[in-house]
């Protein structure tokens, strides 16, 4: 489903992704782990197709296509989910609208007719009922004055909303109390299936104990230097990270 | 853009795209950049993105002028933005 290979990408002349490869299939749970700064946003943000990334050298392909010459929206009507670090705050852009208008562009790549203001509102309320959310988020503005784990919450409902086929989770669990952290798992959880796949970056082996993974790879530095199962995030925990690095270099 | 505009100068009119918006301070047009990619990650339009995101801001900013201000500045954001679309 999705394929990477080789890929470096640098912001400005700063060389950030240096060779990653990864390989992930329909239904598969893929956990990334790593230090600070080791490039995890990154690969995240180019994927989503963010400006300001140059690739310099590889390739993404999504389903068989050149995902990286495609448009940031279309790679969200074919699949592909973004769940963010650190969501922005839009003042005055109603959650709700954003979402209905987000929706309706997904299902109308999918041949699907739009959902009218009332269909949209059942699905919603359901969605946020799952989520644990109060409806009174729905008529704020998207993350306007949301907490820190408000916003992962609405992040997540908007995944559970939109169905994507790629979900690319970037610290969805960091500052999440622990209710809140169940909760979430659940919402991800829920979207498991055969013909999905999902990608999240996590610094925590806590989150793989409610989502769990069939890989674990850590990134330093721009690579990814190891890759293993749920084993390997319990040893990450244990360990920390610098026998990885002393291998790899060793290697 | 109109030819209602002529007796107003509002500051927040020549908008075209929301990096605009903020121009005068320089941490926000990152924050407009990040919006736009935002909206755009969940699937809309480059345009739409644009459209909403000065809507919002708009809608913000009238909340703090005086009643009769704020109607002819909703009239006015709703001519301009009709022009930069398309
Ligand atoms: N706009 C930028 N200009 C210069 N350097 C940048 C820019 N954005 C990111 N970087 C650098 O790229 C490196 C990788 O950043 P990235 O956000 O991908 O790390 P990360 O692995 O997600 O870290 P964390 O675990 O802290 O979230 C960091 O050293 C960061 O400072
Ligand atoms: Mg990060």
């Amino acid at each position: 489903m999705l394929s990477i290979r080789d890929l470096h990408a640098q912001i400005g002349v700063r060389k950030i992704l240096k060779g990653v490869n990864l390989e992930v299939k329909p239904g598969e749970v893929h956990a990334i782990m790593g230090p600070n700064g080791s490039g995890k946003s990154t690969l995240a943000s180019v994927l989503a197709g963010r400006a300001g990334y140059e690739v310099t050298k590889g390739t993404a392909h999504y389903l068989g296509d050149d995902l990286l010459a495609l448009e940031p929206e279309e790679r969200a009507r074919r699949g592909v989910f973004l769940a963010f670090q650190y969501p922005v705050e839009i003042p005055g852009v109603n959650n709700a609208y954003l979402l209905k208008a987000a929706l309706n562009a997904v299902r109308k790549q999918r041949g699907l007719p739009d959902l009218d203001a009332f269909e949209f509102l059942a699905l919603i309320k359901d969605k946020m009922k799952l989520m644990q959310m109060d409806e009174s988020f729905l008529s704020r503005g998207v993350n306007e004055g949301f907490s820190g784990g408000e916003k992962k919450r609405n992040e997540i409902l908007q995944m559970s909303v939109l169905e994507p086929t790629l979900a690319l989770l970037d610290e969805t669990d960091s500052g999440l109390d622990i209710d809140a952290l169940r909760v979430v798992a659940t919402g991800v959880n829920s979207l498991r299936s055969p013909e999905r796949a999902i990608v999240m970056v996590t610094h925590y082996q806590r989150l793989l104990d409610y989502i769990e993974p069939d890989f674990v790879h850590v990134l330093s530095d721009g690579r990814i230097l190891r890759t293993g199962d749920k084993s390997l995030a319990l040893e990450l925990e244990k360990r920390g990270y610098d026998w990885v690095k002393q291998e790899a270099s060793a290697a | 853009m109109g030819d209602k505009c002529g007796a107003h100068t509002f500051p927040y009119m020549e908008i075209r795209n929301p990096s605009a918006v903020v121009e005068h301070e320089a941490t926000t047009s990152k924050i407009a950049d990040d919006q736009l990619f935002y909206c755009r990650s969940r699937g809309v339009s480059e345009e739409d993105a644009v459209n909403m995101i000065v809507n919002g801001f708009c809608k913000v900013v009238f909340k703090e002028l005086p009643m009769e201000f704020a109607v002819e500045a909703q009239n006015l954001l709703a001519v301009s933005l009709e022009g930069s679309v398309g």
